[in-house]
Parts: C-alpha cells; sequence; structure tokens
C-alpha cells in the first residue's frame, strides 16, 4: 500500500511538472500562431519573387514584379514595354542583380517569359491543379510603387479569392481580347509595377500570377486579379492560351447561322435589340419570333444591345438547336431556334 | 499530454483516496477529520492518519494547481483567444463561403435593357455605368426586390430578374429612395388576365441594428463581373450611423461590382444593401470613386417601414424645412430663425423670425451646422416635434418635412438675395455658408 503510495506521489510530481510545461510552452506556441499564421507562406513565397527594373516609357514605369519558375533563371511576369531596353534586369531576394533576356511574350495574356544567368533553387513549380477556391486567403507579394530597392523584400497584402471568371476588359480606355479565366481578388493589387508579383496561399503555395492593369469592361472599374497558375503552366510549356486557340479556328469550318430577323436600328449599334422583322420562313418565324420583340438572351447570352446580338449570332451554328429568350409586352417568352446557313 | 488523459489521472488520484480514507476510517475506526485531528495519537491511528493526510494534502494541492493553471488557459482563451484565433482565421473562409451560400437564394441577377446611357454614354458626371449585370435583394415572396438606384442611373427601358433558381421574370420600378440610393423593384407576375401568379421567393432576413457590431466580419456579395456566381469580398464593418444615420460603413470592397447585392455576416444574415454613397454630395453617382479605398457604404434595412414606403411608389427624399438659421449666440452656438419660408414646413409649424430652436425630435440643437445634419437624419416624410424659445419661452409643434420646392431652370436675378428658391434646395448646403459668415462676425 504505502509502495503503491510513493509510486502515485511520484507520479504527481510528473504530472505536475508535465501540466507546468504544457501551459509555459502553449504560451509561445501560441504566440507564433496568432501572430505569424501567415508567415510561412510569406517566407516560402518571398525568396520566389523577384525584383524587375526597366525603362520607362512616357507615363508606363520601369518596373515590375516577375516569379521564378525554374531552378536555372527562367521568370514570368506581366508584358510590358519597359521589358524592350537593354538595361532591364532582374533583382533576386538576396539582392543579387542579373541581366535579363526575354524569351517569349504572349500579348493575349500579357505574359512575358525571361531568363537570367543564374541557379535560382528556390521556385515556384507550376501545376494545373487549383490551390485555392473563392472565399480562401491570398497573399500577394509584389513590388507596387517599387517600394522595395535591393534586398529589400517584397511588399505583402492580404486578401481572398473573390471569383473565378472569365470576361471580357479593357485596358487603358480600349478594349482587349482578354477572354481567358482569371481569378479576382479582393486585394489591392491593380498598383503600378505590381503586375507580375505571386499570389499565394495561406501556406505558400502559388495561385496565380498578378496581372497587368485593366479594366472590367461589366463595371468600368479597375480589377484586382491574378492569371491562373495553370495559365502560367502552359505558356512555360510554350502551349497557346485557350482564347488564342479559340481565336484562330472559330467553330471548325461551319458556315455562318441566320435567324431572318432584322433588328430596329435606332441611335446607333448600342441600341436594344428589338426585333423589327422577321422573314418569312426563316428560323425566327419557325420559332414564333414576332415583330417588336426584344431579344433578351440567345443561346444563354444576354443580349444588351445589338452589338451583342450580332456576335452572338457569329457563334451560332446552322442546324444546331439553340434557346432565344424575348420581352413581349409583360413578360418573357422562351423560344428553341434552330438556326438556318447563312444564304 | 491531452487533457483528457489528465482529468482521467485526476479522477483516478480523487477515487483512490476515497478508498484511503475509507480504509483509515475503517482501521482506526475514525473519520478522516478526526484523524487529522489526531495526527500525533497512538501509534495505531498514525500508521493510517500520516498517509491519508498526505495524500489529502497533496490532492489537493495538486488539484489546486491544475484548476488555476486550467482557469488561466480558458481566461486566456476569452481575454486573449490564441489558438482559438489563428485557426479562426484559417477556417474564415469556409464561414465566407457558407454564408454566401446561404443568402444566394434571396439575391436575383439584374439585366437592364436600353436608356439613355446606352445611347450618350456617360451619364451622372461621375463614371459610366458598365455593361453587366447587377444585384439585388428579395425581400417579399410576392416579388419586392430591393436595390441600388446605381443600377439604373441609365434609365434602363425594361429590367429583367433572374432568380437563383433560373426563373426570369419582367420588373419594373416602384419608387426610389433618394437619400439610401435604394431603388424598389416589382417583379411583374400577372397574367394576361390581370391576376398575380404566386411567387413565393425566398425572403432575405436583415439584421437588427444591436446585432450589428463594429468590428464584426462583413461580406460584400455581388454578381456584377458578369459570371452566373457572385463576387465576394470580405473586410469589417468599419462604423455604423454614417451618412445622417443611414448608412454602415465598411472596408470590404463596395464597387459597381455589388452596387445592390448585400453585406452579410459570417451567419449569412443581411447587415445591408450595398450603395455608392459620400455623404457630402447627393448626387446618384457620388461615392463610386471610392470604390476601392477601403470606404464602402450599406443601408441596413432594420427599419422595414423603409419598404412599406417605397412599396406605396412614392419616392423618398431629403427632408426640407424652410428655414434660414444663424447661430443665436455670440460664440457660434444656438440655432435662431432668420426668415421662415412661406408656405414650407417650418411655416406651418408655426416657426416665426426670431425663434431659437433648441430641440429637432430627440436631439438637442447645438449649432447651426449640427442642426443642418439633424435635418439630414430626416425623411422627406418624416414627421418630428420642434422646440424652440419664443422670448424666452419653451414653445413645441408638429413638424411635417417635406421635399424641397421645385428649382426653376432658369436662374433668377442674379443679384437677388439669399432667399432665391434655388437656395432652399438643401438645408446642408445653405447651413454651410452661414456658418462661415458667423465666423467672420465673430472675427470681427
Amino acid at each position: 500500500m504505502r509502495h503503491h503510495l510513493k509510486r502515485s506521489i511520484a507520479h504527481w510530481i510528473i504530472l505536475v511538472a508535465l501540466a507546468a510545461t504544457i501551459f509555459v510552452g502553449d504560451d509561445s506556441l501560441a504566440d507564433e500562431r496568432l501572430n505569424g499564421f501567415l508567415k510561412k507562406a510569406v517566407d516560402i513565397a518571398q525568396p520566389k519573387t523577384v525584383k524587375i527594373f526597366g525603362a520607362s516609357v512616357g507615363r508606363v514605369e520601369g518596373y515590375g514584379t516577375g516569379i521564378i519558375v525554374s531552378n536555372d533563371g527562367h521568370i514570368i511576369t506581366g508584358n510590358g514595354v519597359y521589358l524592350n531596353g537593354y538595361s532591364t534586369r532582374v533583382t533576386l531576394n538576396n539582392g543579387e542583380t542579373y541581366p535579363v533576356k526575354v524569351i517569349r511574350r504572349d500579348s493575349n495574356l500579357q505574359l512575358a517569359l525571361l531568363k537570367i544567368d543564374a541557379s535560382t533553387p528556390d521556385f515556384f513549380e507550376l501545376g494545373e491543379t487549383p490551390a485555392a477556391e473563392k472565399g480562401d486567403w491570398v497573399i500577394a507579394v509584389s513590388n507596387a510603387f517599387k517600394v522595395a530597392e535591393r534586398a529589400e523584400p517584397l511588399s505583402v497584402t492580404l486578401g481572398i479569392l473573390s471569383l473565378e471568371t472569365k470576361m471580357t476588359a479593357k485596358r487603358r480606355g480600349t478594349e482587349v481580347i482578354y477572354d481567358g479565366p482569371l481569378y479576382l481578388i479582393d486585394c489591392i493589387t491593380s498598383n503600378p509595377g505590381a503586375a507580375g508579383g505571386a499570389v499565394v496561399t495561406a501556406d505558400g503555395e502559388l495561385v496565380g500570377m498578378i496581372g497587368k492593369l485593366i479594366e472590367s469592361k461589366e463595371t468600368n472599374t479597375r480589377m484586382n486579379y491574378a492569371v491562373p497558375e495553370k495559365l502560367l503552366a502552359r505558356f512555360l510549356a510554350g502551349k497557346p492560351s485557350e482564347s488564342t486557340q479559340a481565336s484562330t479556328s472559330p467553330k471548325g469550318n461551319s458556315k455562318p447561322a441566320d435567324l431572318g430577323i432584322t433588328l430596329f436600328s435606332l441611335g446607333g449599334r448600342k441600341s436594344p435589340a428589338f426585333v423589327d422583322r422577321v422573314r418569312r420562313g426563316s428560323a425566327a418565324k419557325k420559332a414564333g419570333i414576332r415583330s417588336d420583340d426584344l431579344i433578351v438572351t440567345l443561346a444563354g447570352q444576354t443580349i444588351s444591345n445589338s452589338t451583342d446580338y450580332k456576335s452572338v449570332l457569329a457563334t451560332l451554328i446552322p442546324g444546331e438547336k439553340t434557346v432565344i429568350v424575348v420581352k413581349r409586352r409583360n413578360s418573357l417568352e422562351r423560344f428553341d431556334i434552330v438556326p438556318d446557313e447563312k444564304k | 499530454m491531452g487533457h483528457q488523459r489528465v482529468f482521467e489521472l485526476i479522477a483516478e488520484r480523487i477515487e483512490m483516496m476515497f478508498e484511503l480514507s475509507q480504509a483509515g476510517k475503517n482501521k482506526s475506526g475514525v473519520s478522516v477529520g478526526s484523524s487529522l485531528i489526531r495526527f500525533r495519537g497512538p501509534r495505531q491511528d498514525r500508521v493510517a492518519g500520516f498517509p491519508v493526510f498526505k495524500t489529502i494534502a497533496l490532492g489537493v494541492l495538486v488539484l489546486g494547481v491544475i484548476l488555476s493553471t486550467s482557469l488561466t488557459h480558458l481566461n486566456a482563451q476569452e481575454d486573449q483567444p490564441d489558438i482559438g484565433l489563428s485557426a479562426g482565421i484559417l477556417l474564415a473562409p469556409k464561414a465566407f463561403r457558407a454564408a454566401t451560400k446561404k443568402v444566394l437564394p434571396c439575391l436575383v441577377t439584374i439585366e437592364s435593357f436600353g436608356g439613355v446611357g446606352a445611347v450618350q454614354g456617360k451619364i451622372g458626371g461621375i463614371r459610366r455605368q458598365g455593361e453587366g449585370s447587377t444585384t439585388g435583394i428579395i425581400v417579399s415572396k410576392d416579388g419586392y426586390v430591393i436595390t441600388s438606384s446605381f443600377n439604373f442611373i441609365q434609365k434602363p427601358r425594361v429590367i429583367t430578374l433572374k432568380t437563383s433558381d433560373g426563373s426570369a421574370y419582367l420588373a419594373k420600378p416602384i419608387a426610389n429612395d433618394n437619400t439610401r440610393k435604394l431603388t424598389l423593384l416589382k417583379i411583374q407576375n400577372e397574367s394576361k388576365t390581370g391576376e398575380a401568379k404566386p411567387l413565393n421567393l425566398n425572403v432575405a432576413k436583415f439584421m437588427s441594428e444591436e446585432e450589428i457590431r463594429v468590428g464584426q466580419w462583413a461580406v460584400t456579395v455581388g454578381i456584377g463581373f458578369g459570371d452566373v456566381n457572385p463576387a465576394i469580398s470580405i473586410g469589417i464593418v468599419s462604423a455604423k450611423n454614417r451618412g445622417f444615420g443611414r448608412a454602415i460603413q465598411t472596408d470590404a470592397n463596395v464597387s459597381p461590382a455589388n452596387y445592390g447585392g448585400p453585406m452579410i455576416d459570417v451567419q449569412g444574415r443581411i447587415i445591408g444593401v450595398c450603395v455608392p454613397l459620400n455623404p457630402k454630395s447627393s448626387s446618384l453617382a457620388s461615392g463610386v470613386e471610392w470604390y476601392d479605398s477601403g470606404i464602402g457604404f450599406a443601408i441596413p434595412l432594420y427599419d422595414q417601414s423603409i419598404i412599406e414606403k417605397l412599396k406605396k411608389g412614392k419616392d423618398i427624399n431629403k427632408a426640407y424645412l424652410g428655414i434660414q438659421p444663424k447661430p443665436a449666440k455670440l460664440d457660434g452656438s444656438g440655432v435662431k430663425v432668420v426668415t421662415v419660408v412661406k408656405t414650407s414646413p417650418a411655416e406651418k409649424a408655426g416657426l416665426k423670425k426670431d425663434d431659437e430652436i433648441v430641440k429637432l425630435g430627440k436631439y438637442i440643437v447645438q449649432d447651426v451646422n449640427q442642426f443642418g445634419t439633424l435635418v439630414g437624419r430626416f425623411d422627406s416624410d418624416s414627421k418630428t416635434k420642434i422646440t424652440y424659445l419664443r422670448g424666452g419661452k419653451p414653445m413645441t409643434s408638429e413638424l411635417a418635412f417635406t421635399v424641397p420646392p421645385k428649382v426653376t431652370p432658369t436662374r433668377p436675378n442674379p443679384g437677388s438675395p439669399k432667399l432665391s428658391p434655388a437656395k432652399k434646395e438643401d438645408k446642408g448646403k445653405k447651413a454651410q455658408p452661414k456658418k462661415s459668415n458667423a465666423e467672420n462676425e465673430n472675427g470681427k
């Protein structure tokens, strides 16, 4: 009995000591988790992201950011005129600076592949699997406004992934063909020099690369977005981007479609798509479209104006059934329609 | 060592202590308590009593240590959540997604067709509206939808709505709340015979004023980027009672992409309707320029009477009182009536020249500037009490605000006095120069 008791006392001393260490240990651990829950991501991303300095052309800033994508000095960044000069150079995380050779550009996705003569053991391995979904934390690492010089670490900002979407956009007031998928991020990155920066998850995995400054056509606002990792991977592999493929081979060899609808042409090309006349025996007539109907959607696309109608009509394939929605008096009517071949 | 194991061990110890005390009791025939007292008693007792005492003492000590550390640990979790907070932050994205999913059935995608903007281009002086769809929130089963007036800046001829289940409807604007930049839409569900088809839509739940706390998570949701899925943006509630007490301020992104969409909490309850707002200006598009500034506004609807008013088809405007005020005292404080506009609400309430206004509704009047802000808190159709001193005697009368009188488009005499109707349109603006006058007077 006494022996048992002694052993239990010994147990207790150990227990108390253990308990004490648990709670003491907890504090320091908690501090690291509390104040540095994104430290890991930043530590991973910083050495894989570089500063790029080139010539400034007019009002276009002469600097940017880039991500290292191979162990032998390949870097992807946003395409820009500042890369055209003779003195373009890259500054690594450790402050070492190297001259740059531009290997390839993609005017559609606005990407440029650069190469420096240095080994770069820290690099982002580009894959096709998305690292983040909508709502996930993302960290943007960039040299916006050229705040960091030489070996100084890049600026890090926190946000979330807002939406993965496709969209049409504008750059410097003119419409550009950018209908590739992209990640909208809820993190201000639409600033000079930020393009080419890394967007990573809370674990430091690459989500995408901060894109060049563009304005959304839908909202007329500047967009904060990232070019998804898989598009970067395809660019690195030398594959043409999706939308380029789409524009070079539009819907195979099919002939243009016709619905037999003539729209009102009042107020120019931005006027709503009101039906003026429906040709006898045409696809629209067969479907039940009447004069004065307002075309609201065609093939699932919103038709805001007559220009939209023309561009959607161009994508239709003769003989392939689709859906047209029109506004007639106080209701929306939906019709199946089979486009004819244009004569 | 896990907490579970610690507690198991404690339970084990307590059981053992109980067994020991029972054993001592049986052997010596005394209770544990008496064994303590008789510690220096006969040898027979000492044998059993000493370990019992020691066990209890040790047990109490250890329990104390464990309890105190556990308690401080628990306290720490409450006062300064450590692991809980970081885990919470890392898990927050799940909450954002869940909340967004919860609110989706109450949202509609709005498309507009035609309108002046479609032809002329720039509207509102500040920024052209984009071409994308916008967001609205369902506020009644039978088809009322609240959204931001910004979405109709182009005065579209046709508006269509699409609910989350894919059903499409035509809608027409019923009324605008120009003070909150809201527009109420109604789904046109009347069949050709004029009967209303039942809609049974999912109605959004708005949070109450007490439930909304500054610093809480805020998620803004909007369909504006031309995708069927909404884009989300996160931030916190920055302030309440902004813009004459009508708006909640947030640092989550509020932009043309989500005007008319909801700002929700992490439980998917609606804090407010996202709108462009600049408290300094009443222009329809003002506030858009702040779309990526970290300052955004959402209109809470804890007062559902706003919706009821709009349902009647009457617009809500800024309140108009119809007096010209000046400071009552030399130090610039107080409000004294200089002139009362004929047939204005002020005249109807019986206000006269030289009355000193001391109270408006429940608010105490301090100076001319603050009085302008107080009037700004009221809508054009609201009623309140106004208290004033006439010859030192306090008087109270009922006051029914109205909309400002129509401004004549042709400018009156350039040299005409301040009483021209054009000067009467905006209470806040009028109070401003008056204050500077007061300052000049004080300077003299």
